[in-house]
């Protein structure tokens, strides 16, 4: 039947019912303005692939695929063809490896084969007057990136640090040193990449509460030219920490004053801006990615520990907000400070770094439930150990 | 003590009612429904044989099956002997099984029990005969009547057509398999009553004074048409009845017929009689699924790389393989429902490679219907003369079933009979009540 046919029918029941001819107007114009949009996205779209925009977009895309493939074969250590049998034989068995690092550089890498809890010690003149180590669970066959204050970042395996033997005493200066920082410059943070492609965002959050998004789309440019950027806007400001995030995930972050701030990752500029207002002597001392089954858990310097559900998290739109006071005035004015937190499960481990360079692991639900942690001096630092790492590593 | 309740087990919706010598209670029996005194005629059975009913049934169906993945495995069905004038051999026969798919939705349980040639339809590895699914459907029917009254439910007034079918023999046959699956179903005491008589039973109800009454029950499956004397419980009397197999599904089939082919490509492809046979598939619901195979797949997929009607076949393939079958013909009764109080509509479906988009009007529908008034009109006047009476005599005539409403219909009623004496019933429920009330009798 032609279409003029099918106006001549319309016409027909407009003059047998005068009143059908408003409604067909109605359903004729409403589908002219779909048509419409629709059009309209259909040239825009002709002219995205006339301009080759569409074609470096997907060229783009293509190379971001295929940085990301590459990604998971120095993970797998295997080659093309043996990619396509993974994972069941070509994975090699892994072990979970803790690193304390500091901002000179130095990396102690601890193999964790046994179910121990005091770990060993380092002895070192430098613990409390320096910056805080930092401690970090990762597989062993991680690749990890290390981030310094220049902004610049660069990648080394887990497997090609050296390991310092358990239970025994450690030196900064025997440490590994996989990539030195340049003059002028410190290491920041390191954060494992094997999730890198099934991420969308680096999140850098900087010691003032600057937070920046970057797309892991550009991660081969980032990692080509070792830049990611220092994300701050003051000068006196350095990076912080780095993770891997969704669209959809929250990103929180705790200052040692007892602020906690939540924010919607999709809803951050790509640009460095600062999301909160600290006081003068207030920055960030841990951010994390948390998830619904978790709780928050914030360890004071004397090892006292506060938990929170994850739902009391609140999410900040303002751009400057001065986030949840977890420490009341009155313990702040006592000297009361947080020196880490994190997002955990009751199955997870805590690391905890004392003052006396003793380094220990604690169950998450055993802390939590005696609201302490038991250490010889103040604590310095606390990591996590996530069960599912123990599990993948089977310990 | 067990109650006796009226089932309407109709072609598109259902109903159970209880009549306690005052009052017609309606039961609840889905309420998902918009109307949960009213529930779909439609039966979704799992793979591991779960059968759901009602509006439960479509959100399972949908749930599972729209544009969800397929896989075809190779199945062995049999084997077949093959004899020449001197030889004899026996060949395997392989049937292609998608095996992920998750269930099978049926609808006009009704329609299949008058079917001549439709015995059952294998669902999974399980045959299922006409009177299976009947029965199937009567049980969950029970089953969720009883939760709602709180006592068990033994006996029933089942409605049934003036004519199954024109057959009969077939007419015979068709009832005994309602009853036989009824009685499955878990009733002991099984009676019929002729639906537009029980809709006369409900009009019954609301008159004062005797009076010659025609019920005009116009459904999704049939046309029934009784002509009788009510008013007066003592003397109640059926002076004819009538019938005729077509109904809603009928103007239904027509739209897609005559409207809607041309979008998957009729008139587009000629000399493809494979792709053809599945075009003419779209209007027969029983048809269209079982043209799923991955050799039609293959076929419509080289067509549109040979450039032949690209746009209709790869509707034709979203159609017919994501599963949207059911959601088109909802889609096209929900557009003949508008153009009763409108008088035009649009009928849509918008999907993965789907763009439907067809504005229908009254006219054009009255038009594909034309035939079929010529049909209803004949067997009506001809019940009439059965009757011996002339329309004149008439008193009132009581509209009841959802095609009821078409205003050609209705129109046409005013002409043979006068305005005033055009009755509006309960389309959905009132020959349900007329059930209950008979079933108390």
């Amino acid at each position: 039947m032609s279409f003029s046919h099918k106006i001549d029918e319309w016409m027909k029941e407009a003059e047998t019912r005068p009143e059908s001819a408003v409604t067909i107007v109605r359903l004729v114009a409403k589908r002219l303005r779909e048509l419409t949009e629709r059009n309209e996205e259909l040239l825009t779209e002709n002219i995205a692939l006339q301009n080759g925009t569409r074609v470096e977009e997907y060229q783009k895309r293509i190379a971001h695929l295929e940085y990301q493939l590459d990604l998971l074969k120095r993970r797998f250590g295997a080659d093309e063809s043996s990619l396509a049998e993974l994972p069941s034989a070509s994975v090699e068995t892994t072990t979970l490896s803790l690193l304390i690092y500091n901002n000179y550089g130095r990396i102690l890498r601890l193999e964790l084969n046994a179910d121990i809890q005091a770990l060993g010690r380092i002895v070192d003149e430098t613990l409390q007057t320096s910056e805080q180590p930092r401690l970090l669970a990762v597989p062993s066959n991680e690749e990890v990136m290390l981030l310094f204050t220049s902004g610049r970042v660069s990648t080394c395996a887990v497997n090609s640090i050296a390991t310092v033997e358990t239970s025994s005493e450690w030196m900064w200066n025997s440490a590994a040193l996989p990539d030195e920082p340049r003059a002028g410059e410190f290491l920041v943070c390191i954060m494992p990449i094997s999730r890198l492609p099934l991420s969308e965002f680096f999140m850098q959050v900087s010691r003032r509460g600057c937070v920046k998004k970057t797309m892991t789309s550009m991660a081969q440019s980032i990692l080509g030219n070792h830049y990611l950027g220092k994300g701050t806007l003051q000068k006196m400001d350095q990076p912080f920490d780095m993770t891997l995030c969704q669209k959809k995930d929250l990103l929180a972050f705790v200052t040692i004053e007892g602020k906690l701030l939540g924010l919607d990752v999709n809803g951050l500029s790509y640009s460095a801006e600062e999301r909160i207002k600290l006081t003068a002597s207030d920055y960030v001392i841990a951010s994390f990615v948390p998830h619904p089954d978790e709780s928050f858990l914030f360890v004071t310097q004397t090892g006292k520990v506060i938990q929170r559900q994850s739902d009391s998290l609140e999410l900040s739109k303002s751009p400057l907000a001065k986030g949840q006071a977890l420490i009341p005035p009155t313990r702040l004015e006592q000297g009361v400070r947080f020196i880490g937190a994190a997002s955990v499960r009751d199955v997870d481990q805590i690391v905890a770094l004392d003052s006396k360079g003793n380094l220990s692991v604690h169950p998450a639900a055993s802390i939590m439930g005696a609201g302490s942690i038991e250490a010889d001096g103040l604590i310095l630092t606390i990591g996590l150990i996530q069960a599912e790492m123990r599990k993948e590593s089977d310990l | 003590m067990s109650v006796k309740v009226g089932i309407d087990f109709g072609t598109s919706n259902s109903g159970v009612a209880v009549y306690d010598g005052q009052r017609v209670q309606l039961l609840p029996v889905d309420p998902k429904n918009v109307i949960p005194e009213v529930i779909k005629t439609v039966l979704y059975i799992t793979r591991d044989y779960r059968p759901s009913i009602g509006q439960e049934a479509v959100e399972h169906y949908y749930r599972d099956n729209v544009n969800r993945q397929r896989r075809y495995v190779k199945q062995w069905a049999g084997e077949i002997d093959v004899y020449g004038a001197d030889m004899h051999y026996v060949r395997d026969i392989f049937v292609y099984v998608d095996e992920l798919k998750s269930g099978r939705l049926l609808q006009y349980l009704k329609t299949a029990l008058r079917k001549e040639r439709y015995e059952g339809t294998q669902i999974f590895e399980r045959y299922y005969t006409v009177g299976d699914l009947a029965q199937t459907y009567l049980r969950l029917l029970k089953q969720r009547a009883e939760d709602v009254l709180g006592e068990p439910i033994e006996a029933v007034t089942l409605g049934r057509p003036v004519k199954f079918s024109e057959l009969p023999e077939q007419d015979y046959k068709a009832q005994e398999t309602l009853r036989e699956a009824a009685h499955e179903a878990g009733f002991k005491e099984v009676d019929f009553e002729l639906e537009p008589i029980a809709a006369a039973l409900d009009y019954e109800q609301t008159i004062r004074e005797p009076q010659n009454a025609v019920i005009f029950d116009f459904g999704g499956g049939t046309l029934d048409i009784a002509v009788m004397r009510l008013g007066d419980p003592n003397y109640r009397k059926v002076y004819a009845s009538g019938g005729v197999d077509i109904a809603g599904s009928d103007f239904d089939r027509a739209i897609i017929e005559k409207r809607m082919l041309a979008q998957f490509g009729y008139g587009h492809v000629q000399h493809h009689p494979e792709i053809m046979e599945m075009i003419y598939a779209i209007p027969d619901w029983m048809a269209l699924p079982e043209m799923g195979t991955p050799i039609n797949k293959n076929i419509l997929e080289k067509a549109i790389q040979a450039g032949m009607a690209p746009i209709q076949l790869k509707a034709l393939q979203g159609l017919i393989y994501n599963d949207l079958a059911f959601t088109f013909y909802n889609r096209v009764e929900a557009g003949k429902i508008a153009l009763s109080n409108a008088g035009a509509t649009i009928i849509t479906l918008e999907d993965k490679d789907i763009a439907l988009w067809e504005l229908y009007t009254r006219y054009q529908f009255e038009t594909d219907i034309h035939h079929y008034r010529t049909d209803v009109e004949k067997v009506l006047l001809e019940t009439i003369a059965k009757s011996g009476l002339e329309p004149g005599e008439i008193d009132a005539v009581v509209k009841t079933g959802g095609s009821s409403n078409i205003p050609l219909f209705t129109e046409m009623l005013t002409r043979i009979f006068g305005a005033e004496k055009v009755k509006e019933s309960n389309a959905f429920t009132s020959v349900v009540a007329g059930l209950a009330i008979k079933a108390k009798m």
